[in-house]
This record gives C-alpha cells, sequence and structure tokens, in this order.
C-alpha cells in the first residue's frame, strides 16, 4: 500500500483532458469533479462536432441532464462563471487522427494537458463492426498517438472487465497475453484483419449477386404492395436495404470474429482489442487501463439512483416484471454490478495515481471480488421489488393479484419453459388458428380466431425480441463464471473520506430494493418503453462563457472554498 | 419497598395478536418462489395447526418447529421482504386494540414492557415497532440461516414450550426486576410457568388448560375479542 493520496491535492491546478464525457459514466465523473474537487485547473472536453455546435450541446447536457442537478441547485446563477472558469469544449472526434481538433487548439492542448481520460466507447453489444472499429479501436489509437505528442500528457484508458471473454474464475488485474480463446494474439496483425473483414464485407455487399438479390426482393415488395414501381423507387428502395443489409452483415462479421477468438459480443472484442494496441504504442509510465465491470445506479452522487439509458441489469430488472418467468442464469454465479459514483471515484483515484507515476498498470473495478453478488439472488431480489410495486401501482387487478406474486427464477436456459419453447408453442398456436380450423365455422368464431391469432403473433415478436436481449446477457449471467478480482485501487489509500471507493460498503437488498429499482423505473424504464425521458429544468439555465480564465475573481475564491 | 424495577410480560400470542404462528408460516409458504414449492411448503406449514390443536395447550415446542419448516430453503431476503409485507397487509386486522391498552397502562404505571412471542424475530421485530409502541424488549424465536438460507429450524431456545417462564426468570435476575411486583399477561398453558412467576397474574383469552389452573389459582381472567 502505498501513501495516502489527497485526490483534491493531486488534481490541483491539473489540466485534464477527457474524451466521450457525455456518456452515463463521463457525466458522473464530470459532474462529480466539478462538485467535489473545484481546485482543478482546467477540463477540456472532447465532443463531437464543429463550432458552436458543441458549446450548445454541451449547455443541454448540463441543462437538461439531472446528472448537473446537485450543482445547479448549490450554485444557482453562479453556475456558469464556475463552470467557465473550470470547462471548456472542444470540438473534436477520437475516431480522427489529433482526435478530429482544430489543429491549433491540438497544439494547445499538447503543452498543457496533465491527464486524459478517455471515457469514449461504443457500448452497444454488437453493433456494426465499422462504428465499433472507429470508436473502440481507433478511438483508442488516436488518444494513445496524443498522449505520445503531448509535453507531459498521462492516459487513463477506461476499458471493460468483460474484454476478459469467455475466461472463467478469478481474472486478474492485467493484460492476458493470450485471446479468451487460447490463441497468441497479435494487435497490429489483428487490428489488419479487422479492417480486411471490413473491406470484404463492404466488397460483398456490392456484389452483382445481391445487387440482383436485392432488386428482385424489390420488386416483388412493390407487387406485393401494388405500388406503382418507377425505375427512381426502385434504385432508392435497392439503396436503403443495401445499407441495411451491409449493417446487418458488419454487425454480424463482427460477432463472428469476437466470437471466434472467445469474446462474447464485438465490443469485448474490440474494447480488448484497443488494449493490446495501447500497450504497444505506449510506455507502462504513460498509461492505465481501467476497467469498470457493470456500472450501474448511483448510491449517493449525483443522488442515489441515478441512472441512464439501456443499461445491463435494466433489461433484466424490466423482464421480471413480466410474465416471463426464467431468467437464463446460473445460480451461484455473479453479476459484477457497481455504482456509477462509485466508478468515478475509483476513476479519479486512478488519474491521480497516474498523474503521480504510483499506477498499476490496470485497474479492475467491480464488486465481485470484494462484496459478491449472485445473479440469483440478484433475479430475487428483482421479484421481490416488482412484487411490492405492482401491488400498489399495478395496471390491473391480474397484476396486482397474480402477476406482483408471479416470481422470476434463475433457471437453465434448457428449461422447458424457455423462451424458444414458447414461442414455438405459440408460432403452431398461430398457424392452427390461421390455417387448421375447419372451414365451416361461425364467423363470430372466425373473428375471434383471428383477433387471437394477431395476439399471439404479436406476443411472438415481442418474445423474440426478449430472447435477443436474453442472448446478450447469457454469456455473463449464466455461461461463464468471473470473478474480477479488484486490489489495485488499493494501493492508493485515499485521505477525503467522500472520494473513497468502498464497494464493501453496499447492502445489496437496501440497494437494489429502495435505490437501483426505482432508480430504473424513473430513469431507464421509459427507455425501454418508448417514453420521454424526464428533462431537468434548472432555475437559471447555464451558459457556457467564453474563456473565462482559472479561479479569476474573488467570486471564484469563495465558490472554491463553499464547494470544497 | 424493594428498590428493583417492575415489568409487565405480555404473551403476544392471544393477547396483543389474535394470530398465531401458523397464520404467519402459512402465509409466507403461499408467498414462496415457484408453485410446486408453494404448495408443499403450505401444507407443511398447515400440518403444524393439529399438532397446536392436540398438544398447544401443554406443549407449543413441536408444533412451532413443525410451523417454521415452512421456511426451509427461503432466502433471508425474501423472509426480510415478506415479513415486512405481512406486517403491514395481514397483521394490521389481527391486533388487539384491548392488548394496546393494556401496554400503554403498563408503561403508564411505570412497569417495564416485556413481549414474549412464538414468532419469529422478523415478523415481531417490525409488529413491535409498528403496533406496539414503547415495548422495551421483546423475547421471539430466531430462524437458524445457512449462506442466507433459512434451514426451517429455529434457534435455542425455542419459545412457544416452558422457556417463556425460564426466560421471564433469568431476564428479571439479570435486569433487576423484582417479579412480586411484576405483572403478566397470557392466554396458553404451557404459559403457566410465566403466569406463576409473577405477582401479579392475568389471564387473557385463555385456553382450556390455562382456564382451569386460572380458576383453581384464583387468577383474574379477561376475554375480549378486539
Amino acid at each position: 500500500m502505498g501513501a495516502p493520496i489527497s485526490i483534491r491535492e493531486a488534481y490541483e491546478g491539473r489540466h485534464v483532458l477527457v474524451a466521450g464525457g457525455s456518456g452515463f459514466l463521463g457525466k458522473v465523473w464530470l459532474a462529480m469533479v466539478l462538485q467535489r474537487i473545484p481546485n482543478v485547473g482546467r477540463i477540456s472536453l472532447l465532443l463531437r462536432g464543429k463550432g458552436r455546435g458543441v458549446k450548445e450541446r454541451f449547455e443541454k447536457l448540463v441543462n437538461e441532464g439531472h446528472v448537473f442537478a446537485p450543482l445547479h441547485e448549490q450554485l444557482g446563477e453562479r453556475l456558469s462563471d464556475y463552470v467557465s472558469q473550470r470547462l471548456e469544449v472542444v470540438a473534436g472526434d477520437v475516431s480522427r487522427p489529433d482526435l478530429g481538433m482544430e489543429p491549433q487548439v491540438a497544439e494547445r492542448l499538447r503543452g498543457s494537458v496533465d491527464l486524459i481520460i478517455n471515457f469514449a466507447g461504443l457500448v452497444d453489444f454488437n453493433p456494426d463492426l465499422r462504428d465499433a472499429a472507429d470508436t473502440n479501436v481507433m478511438g483508442a489509437v488516436h488518444v494513445a498517438d496524443f498522449v505520445r505528442s503531448c509535453a507531459k500528457a498521462k492516459l487513463v484508458h477506461v476499458s471493460t472487465c468483460y474484454v476478459a471473454g469467455q475466461r472463467d474464475g478469478r481474472i486478474p488485474e492485467e493484460v492476458q497475453p493470450l485471446a479468451p480463446s487460447g490463441e497468441p494474439i497479435d494487435a497490429s496483425e489483428e487490428l489488419a484483419y479487422m479492417r480486411r473483414i471490413i473491406e470484404r464485407t463492404e466488397l460483398d455487399n456490392e456484389s452483382p449477386d445481391v445487387e440482383a438479390h436485392l432488386h428482385k426482393d424489390v420488386i416483388k415488395r412493390l407487387e406485393d404492395r401494388k405500388g406503382g414501381a418507377n425505375e427512381r423507387r426502385i434504385r432508392d428502395m435497392v439503396g436503403r436495404l443495401k445499407r441495411k443489409r451491409l449493417r446487418e452483415t458488419m454487425a454480424a462479421a463482427g460477432t463472428d470474429r469476437a466470437k471466434e477468438l472467445g469474446w462474447p459480443n464485438t465490443y469485448t472484442y474490440t474494447k480488448a482489442l484497443a488494449e493490446y494496441l495501447l500497450l504497444d504504442r505506449l510506455a507502462p509510465e504513460q498509461f492505465a487501463i481501467f476497467r469498470p465491470a457493470i456500472v450501474e445506479s448511483a448510491v449517493e452522487y449525483p443522488f442515489a439512483g441515478w441512472n441512464e439509458g439501456f443499461n445491463t441489469s435494466g433489461p433484466l430488472v424490466y423482464l421480471a416484471k413480466t410474465w416471463f418467468r426464467h431468467i437464463p442464469a446460473r445460480e451461484g454465479n455473479p453479476l459484477d454490478v457497481i455504482p456509477v459514483d462509485m466508478v468515478c471515484k475509483a476513476l479519479l483515484i486512478a488519474g491521480a495515481a497516474v498523474m503521480r507515476g504510483e499506477h498499476a498498470p490496470v485497474y479492475q473495478c467491480g464488486s465481485s471480488d470484494r462484496n459478491f453478488l449472485p445473479i440469483d439472488r440478484l433475479t430475487e431480489l428483482s421479484a421481490l421489488g416488482h412484487r411490492r410495486w405492482l401491488k400498489e401501482h399495478g395496471e390491473s387487478a391480474l397484476h396486482k393479484v397474480i402477476l406482483s406474486r408471479w416470481d422470476a427464477l434463475a433457471a437453465d436456459p434448457d428449461h422447458v419453459l424457455n423462451l424458444g419453447n414458447i414461442r414455438s408453442v405459440l408460432g403452431q398456436l398461430t398457424r392452427y388458428l390461421r390455417n387448421g380450423l375447419p372451414e365451416k365455422i361461425p364467423s363470430e368464431l372466425q373473428e375471434a380466431a383471428d383477433r387471437l391469432a394477431t395476439e399471439t403473433e404479436s406476443s411472438n415478436r415481442r418474445l423474440r425480441q426478449i430472447e435477443d436481449v436474453l442472448a446478450l446477457f447469457q454469456p455473463f449471467t449464466h455461461d461463464h463464471y468471473c470473478v474480477f478480482i479488484c486490489r489495485a485501487v488499493d494501493r492508493h489509500p485515499v485521505i477525503e473520506p467522500e472520494l473513497r471507493f468502498e464497494p464493501e460498503s453496499i447492502e445489496w437488498r437496501g440497494y437494489w430494493l429502495q435505490v437501483h429499482m426505482p432508480g430504473l423505473r424513473r430513469w431507464c424504464f421509459p427507455t425501454f418503453e418508448n417514453k420521454d425521458r424526464e428533462v431537468y429544468q434548472p432555475v437559471v439555465p447555464f451558459e457556457l462563457r467564453e474563456a473565462l480564465p482559472p479561479g479569476a475573481g474573488s467570486e471564484a475564491v469563495e465558490l472554491e472554498k463553499e464547494t470544497g | 419497598m424493594s428498590d428493583k424495577s417492575s415489568a409487565a410480560f405480555f404473551r403476544a400470542e392471544g393477547v396483543l395478536i389474535s394470530r398465531g404462528v401458523v397464520h404467519a408460516a402459512t402465509w409466507m409458504a403461499a408467498q414462496r418462489a415457484g408453485l410446486r414449492e408453494r404448495a408443499f411448503r403450505f401444507g407443511q406449514a398447515a400440518l403444524a395447526a393439529p399438532v397446536f390443536g392436540l398438544l398447544g395447550q401443554n406443549d407449543r415446542s413441536l408444533g412451532n418447529r413443525i410451523a417454521h419448516l415452512a421456511y426451509r430453503e427461503m432466502t433471508s431476503d425474501r423472509i426480510d421482504v415478506l415479513a415486512e409485507e405481512y406486517v403491514e397487509d395481514m397483521l394490521e386486522d389481527h391486533v388487539l386494540d384491548s392488548g394496546v391498552e393494556l401496554v400503554k397502562k403498563s408503561r403508564a404505571a411505570g412497569h417495564r414492557v416485556v413481549v414474549i412471542s412464538e414468532g419469529i424475530s422478523e415478523i415481531m421485530e417490525r409488529a413491535v415497532e409498528k403496533y406496539f409502541r414503547g415495548v422495551d424488549e421483546l423475547c421471539c424465536n430466531h430462524l437458524e440461516y445457512k449462506d442466507h438460507k433459512a434451514t426451517g429450524k429455529l434457534l435455542e431456545p425455542v419459545i412457544g414450550g416452558y422457556e417463556g417462564g425460564r426466560w421471564v426468570q433469568a431476564y428479571a435476575a439479570e435486569h433487576g426486576i423484582d417479579l412480586s411486583r411484576s405483572v403478566a399477561y397470557a392466554g396458553h398453558g404451557p404459559d403457566l410457568l410465566l403466569l406463576s412467576a409473577v405477582g401479579q397474574p392475568c389471564v387473557v383469552n385463555p385456553d382450556h388448560t390455562l382456564r382451569k389452573a386460572a380458576k383453581e389459582a384464583d387468577w383474574p381472567v379477561v376475554d375480549y375479542t378486539a
């Protein structure tokens, strides 16, 4: 264990460049730094877009995002000055060399930046391989190249614990020399291979065979619809279908390559490849890899339960509220959930250690090693949480009385009531209702059968979507038992109690029922249900002012004291 | 006059609450995850009813042990969450107002208020906090857990037999309570030891055995249903 670190001292007067700061994790980190480390020198926030667009985007982020609510509430009309003295937004894009910044901006930052935190990443599990390559792989490469061109900058690269792929057991805090399949991996060769996959897939999509097939398909569709078929319309439709096919084949090509090497999806494969490329490009003293596990609702910052978007446990918890009972999960397997604010604290610690030159090569940030939460416990807690909620807020008596007691269970994917079997039965029922009934039946019965068939078809489609989601998560919930060792961060004891990383302090039942599930209900489930998200409305809107010097004026000193 | 304090001992079942452990255990069993498990454990808990019927006026330990088998393999999460629901939704209508009044009066008379119950701590702690404010001490049964799951066994001493009486003697010695100035309210045969340990016993809603004993000992008998 090293000497205690004061996080505030470590960041005092330092210049931090943040890439990907508009994501879930990045925003909480940003708000936490602004609120709890007011003496930070300067934050340059890289945002995609151009000119005034990025400024307006950032203002919208601060004004509409609940994550900045505590800052608004604490500083009110002074927030604009306070933030402007500490933060600038920079237009750029990590997928381009020099992070896509204007040359003069890049030059200025090269001389002054002390620490770069790269949050940028595409978190879809199976995205278009080109997008994943651009953001997750080339983004990391460009950030590394930028670090090498800087006078003193060091890097914390945010990756994921799940680069472990299909490995089982205790996963150490190191970059493994072999791919999870056991094959040796050469990062540059793999990158070249990935590019060849992309080129091959693009070429294939442009082949005359594909063109002819799609053309035929379009003609058939138009004939079915009895719509007019002029040449231009056909060309447009073929173009659209080609683009759609390319996205799908790119996603499939990425998944295939990932699975070949032992990663469950393109996301983990490309994040792992980025780690290997960083090792090739930077010296150990220049960077650290930071791997969070499954980042979920905040315990206390910005406030208990804050969450956003389509996260990992959200769909599983949501499923536990439906009539579908058997969540494919292996009893005793961990689901490594870690609250977002704890991740931000660990990240602050890793960043401080990197700036002081005392860092470990890899920091894993999860709970499984220190406060184990098995998936079956999580499933039961989710069912119990829904029980209480449905009894009070269920849409009908059926929901209040029956669904509330329906109880999701962790079950083997081969369970007789698995989704595949349910869908198969529903499919057969639909076919019977459509084609199997005797021809001479009363018209009322026929109408009722048609209505039921339409319902079963629609249910089947919904179940298909759920099945796809479950397939995505099955590697983590069922197939592999991974405990991510999370000890490197303990090398750096922290002086400030409110900035310590203490996953042992999570009391899972209370967290799940009183913090996480209410958070999901408020912030995430509306997204799943295509409802409008809740927008924050500050009393005094935030406005980013032009380049206020750091700590300018007596007001800044007062604010620093107040916020500190 | 002794400088020791006095206490009022209340047996929860029959005096403060009109439902006993079979009600709680069958309800809990019916809330288990999985229909098969629900049916099996419900049947198991319900078996305790005839056992209480046959033996309950002399020894309630066996009935208690059978009823609490319903909790076997239930996680501490489920028991805790359901206990809260049971206390809030199921127990409310079975709290005896006359019992609540007795607690208040005992408190006003300066007694230390002690509740003795066959129920499990997960339920009784919440029930006492919600419905019987001012209780100083609760003595109830505790489930045994292994790896966050109930084994279906109760930790010793199992309250329900003559343990309640023995516990009171030990409690009085430990807390310097003058039993001769203390009062006890109970209604089951096995509570004889508890009632005879105090200076002012009061029999509430008694079963046949206790009613007969109370008559012979000339103890006051109180009957109430609400």
